[in-house]
């Protein structure tokens, strides 16, 4: 393969051309009830070219048939000669890399009959259908991938990858007579067969909290102190922070620039947040992007302060900054595009009960059922919460969304506890038409001052 | 291809077989912060098998030539449960126009060309402009082990323009699109022009929300909220999930007098128009909610074999995965579109409110327990109306109700129905929506 693309690389009359090929497998197999509602097996295959030249913008040409490669390459150049542009597109140095990288499989899922898939979900499925009779639907999908994938550009990098991915989801859903609540499960690693084994457990657990939600109360709307536990802090930082520090959004944009200037004040000193594709054996992380940048540890805000942003080789030259490893594309139908990869909320101190101790009034916010951004204004819906009183853990509440603007949220983060994990968890991130992209978030407890919590909107 | 891989399922497949091939061609060139930045083409193909083997169904999907496809469905059946799908028989389709020479023909100049002009009618002080302009066609083969079967070629044009201004931290963004089979009018680009435009003007001066149960206006894109939990709880899946709060009330005046939805995928000019569905069951417009009174559910062949029901021909299937129930065109109150007159916010339904809002575009629509319909959205986009004028745009406020109860009562339908992506619908008045500062 490597000796087709770099032939194909030869004949390009282009000044600077890519070429990406892709191979996956993959494999699915999804409960409904105490019903199979599906087992496929997919086979998908294509690839990517994109060209440019002197004076002109990005040519791009995706395929299913490998057979029209060298067509392909043709009409990459001829689409990027087709765009004209007074000013050049310039790519920032990257020394062009050769590596051979098989990730660690962890068991090939590729070797594991769909049979003995479809035992496995059938087992989460049976552990949230048995917790209780209010139990009255569940969902439950296991799904699995290898990608084999190839790298070349003219700039002499040639990159050999064999990715893994499997991910668990679990949905249960617990009525009773009008009132019906719902339990979210949701796993996802870029690893193997071995590695989704004895899960049962947060299966089981979460059809308990769609149980125990029936009985609880709606959180009363109002402005309280929120402590966000780490899965929704994580959240958060992605959808309302990190969207923004991607250099797409800023690099062609004056005043988007301005918002973003490195050095302005975001949050408090005890706010650290980054990016960090290189970390090890998590969903977001792999050897190199999809220009072939390796990736990185990426600081974007330091002790409050705007540090940094995620950059593709294209805006960091317009940005005079240094790529960072970010430009993904979720298959070879997309081009690459400034993405976040493993995004985090940096380690404080102390522990879940020191940000508490002190609050005679607050909500403890979990799990997320969804978020979206847009631009400064967010809205997010935790999966549950408590409420806080006395310093104290208190009763279950449900119904807790967390809307307001970005700015003001993030300033008012004043306590970050030292309990950091990263929330291995499926779905992915969209942005672009491309969806979804493998990303992990990571936080610890955050508390902040003062955040609007509405269920209901009072009339 | 297509019919020899039916022929060899029918061999080793004792309840038949069904499978639908697809290539894709499109070409995309894209204006980014207000310059032409990239040009793309693609061309995909793929192929989607179904299987009934003793009494299972199973599915495989892929895009390689050749490969081992019908022996993956093969192996799918064997896990799946047991389900009496039956394949229609031929039957006569509508004579549809689905390929248009002029989108089919599109030149990567007449895509440059029309992003230029509406880039050039577009760009302001202060401001910054992303255009996209898609072509896009598609050949399309389906047919089954009953001898049924279809091949239609297809085109599809879209023009997306989208406005940004930021000033200090406040971020505003105003946006439309045009989607249609053939290649848009000088018209239709006016029209999507000056839909951007009249918003923007209206969006410059920022003024408090109002606050309370007052009469709210949405607008053909703001509708999507009250029209999202109404179509999945019209999906047959839904109904057959037991979750769909309509799925019991069939023959019952459930909405509005006024209010009637219909699925057609027969409209000349729409991209998901089509003569039959991914199943090789014939298009027809299903009528769905007429005059307030439920009257039926969209179906695939699965779920209709399930209800123990006719499929409504509304069978979609991709490359990868199993068929699914989804809509074509939904039209909302099918009345003959006004003419090409500038159209004014609101659809003429603001003159009589005293104080409320008009809802183009909420956050969080699609999250959450959306079947329910009770939502809780903070807008993106709205704006107040005082004394049947819209006197600015509202930060910081957010909308809530329950949608079924909401179109019990409609208080008014604007004239200004369109196309928003596959649906046509007016402006919509409703009284009594919650509106919350925050």
């Amino acid at each position: 393969m490597i000796d087709r693309l770099t032939a194909a690389l030869a004949a390009s009359r282009a000044d600077y051309t890519e070429i990406r090929v892709e191979q996956t497998w993959s494999s699915a197999v999804t409960m409904r009830g105490r019903r199979l509602e599906s087992a496929t097996a997919s086979e998908d295959q294509g690839g990517f070219v994109r060209a440019l030249n002197r004076g002109s913008g990005w040519g791009t040409a995706s395929f299913t048939s490998l057979d029209q490669l060298a067509a392909m390459v043709a009409r990459a150049d001829e689409l990027s000669r087709a765009v004209l542009l007074e000013r050049p597109i310039q790519l920032a140095p990257v020394p062009p890399q050769r590596a051979e990288g098989i990730l660690d499989l962890d068991g090939d899922v590729r070797g594991v009959p769909l049979a003995e898939k479809k035992r496995l979900i059938e087992a989460y499925n049976g552990a949230m259908l048995t917790v209780s009779d209010r139990i009255v639907d569940t969902l439950a999908t296991y799904r699995d991938e290898v990608s084999e994938y190839w790298y070349v550009n003219s700039e002499g990098a040639v990159l050999h990858e064999l990715r893994p991915e499997v991910t668990l989801s679990g949905t249960a859903v617990a009525r009773r007579d009008g009132t019906i609540e719902k339990g979210l499960e949701s796993i996802g690693l870029r690893r193997g067969w071995r590695s989704v084994q004895d899960k049962a457990a947060g299966f089981r657990a979460v059809a308990e909290r769609a149980v125990q939600l029936l009985d609880a109360p709606t959180v009363t709307g109002g402005t309280y102190p929120v402590v966000l536990d780490p899965e929704l802090a994580g959240v958060f930082i992605h959808e309302a922070f990190g969207h923004l520090s991607e250099a797409d959004f800023v690099y062609e944009n004056p005043q988007a620039r301005e918002m973003m200037t490195l050095g302005r004040r975001f949050g408090k000193p005890v706010l650290n947040v980054g990016d960090n594709g290189a970390a090890s054996g998590l969903r977001g992380t792999l050897p190199f992007d999809d220009e072939g940048t390796p990736t990185q540890d990426t600081a974007l805000i330091r002790e409050g302060i705007l540090v940094g942003r995620l950059h593709s080789r294209e805006t960091a030259a317009a940005m005079h900054e240094r790529p960072t490893g970010n430009a993904r594309a979720i298959s070879f139908r997309h081009p690459p595009i400034v993405r976040m990869t493993n995004t985090y909320i940096g380690n404080g101190r102390g522990t879940f009960e020191d940000l508490i101790r002190d609050l005679k009034l607050g909500v403890y916010a979990c799990g997320a059922f969804g978020g979206q951004t847009m631009l400064e204004n967010f809205s997010f819906t935790a999966a549950y919460g408590y409420m806080i009183r006395d310093g104290q853990v208190a009763e279950l509440v449900k119904d807790v969304v967390l809307a307001g603007n970005l700015f003001q949220t993030l300033d008012r983060i004043d306590h970050i506890a030292g309990d950091f994990r990263w929330n291995q968890m499926g779905g992915g991130c969209g942005k672009a038409g491309q969806f979804p992209l493998p990303v992990t978030e990571g936080a610890p407890h955050v508390r902040i001052e003062e955040a609007l919590v509405g269920g209901d909107v009072a009339a | 291809m297509i019919a020899q891989l039916i022929e060899a399922a029918r061999r080793r497949a004792d309840g038949g077989a069904d499978a639908l091939w697809r290539r894709v061609e499109r070409t995309t060139v894209a204006f980014e912060w207000g310059r032409l930045k990239s040009a793309a083409a693609t061309e995909e193909a793929g192929a989607n098998l179904r299987v009934r083997h003793r009494g299972r169904v199973g599915v495989a999907g892929t895009t390689a030539v050749g490969g081992d496809l019908l022996d993956r469905a093969l192996a799918s059946a064997k896990l799946g449960e047991e389900l009496d799908l039956e394949f229609p028989a031929p039957a006569p389709l509508a004579s549809l126009t689905t390929c248009f020479d002029r989108a089919a023909n599109a030149s990567l100049d007449d895509l440059i060309g029309i992003g230029r002009s509406l880039l050039a009618r577009l760009e302001r002080e202060g401001c910054r402009v992303n255009v996209a302009i898609e072509r896009e066609t598609t050949a399309t083969r389906v047919a089954n082990s009953a001898g049924a079967s279809g091949e239609y070629r297809s085109t599809a044009f879209g023009v997306s323009a989208d406005v940004w201004r930021i000033a200090g931290d406040d971020v505003l963004v105003v946006s439309d699109a045009f989607e249609g089979a053939d290649v848009p009018s000088d018209e239709a680009l006016a029209a999507l022009v000056a839909s951007i435009n009249a918003r923007l003007d209206r969006a410059l001066r920022v003024v408090a929300p109002p606050e309370g149960a007052l009469p709210v206006v949405f607008t053909p894109a703001g509708l999507s909220a009250l029209m999202l939990p109404v179509t999945q709880s019209l999906s047959g899946k839904a109904v057959l999930q037991g979750i769909s709060p309509l799925g019991a009330k069939v023959g019952q005046e459930v909405f509005d007098a006024r209010f009637s939805l219909t699925d057609d995928p027969l409209r000349i000019g729409r991209a998901a128009s089509r003569p039959l569905d991914d199943e090789c069951v014939p298009s027809r417009a299903t009528c769905l909610v007429e005059r307030g009174v439920v009257q039926r559910f969209i179906y695939d062949l699965e779920t209709a074999a399930r209800a123990e029901v006719e499929s409504t021909g509304n069978g979609q299937r991709g490359i990868f995965g199993k068929p699914v129930p989804g809509y074509t065109n939904l039209v909302l109150n099918s009345v003959a579109a006004p003419h090409a007159a500038p159209q004014q916010l609101g659809g003429g339904l603001l003159g009589d409110i005293r104080d409320g809002l008009l809802v183009d575009e909420l956050i969080g629509v699609g999250q959450g327990n959306v079947i329910g319909g009770a939502f809780s959205h903070p807008v993106a986009l709205a704006y107040r109306i005082e004394r049947g004028e819209v006197t600015g745009r509202v930060k910081d406020a957010a909308v809530a109700g329950n949608a079924y109860e909401l179109w019990k009562r409609v208080g008014g339908f604007g004239a200004d129905a369109r196309w928003t992506g596959s649906r046509w619908a007016p402006s919509v008045l409703f009284e009594g929506v919650s509106v919350a500062r925050r």
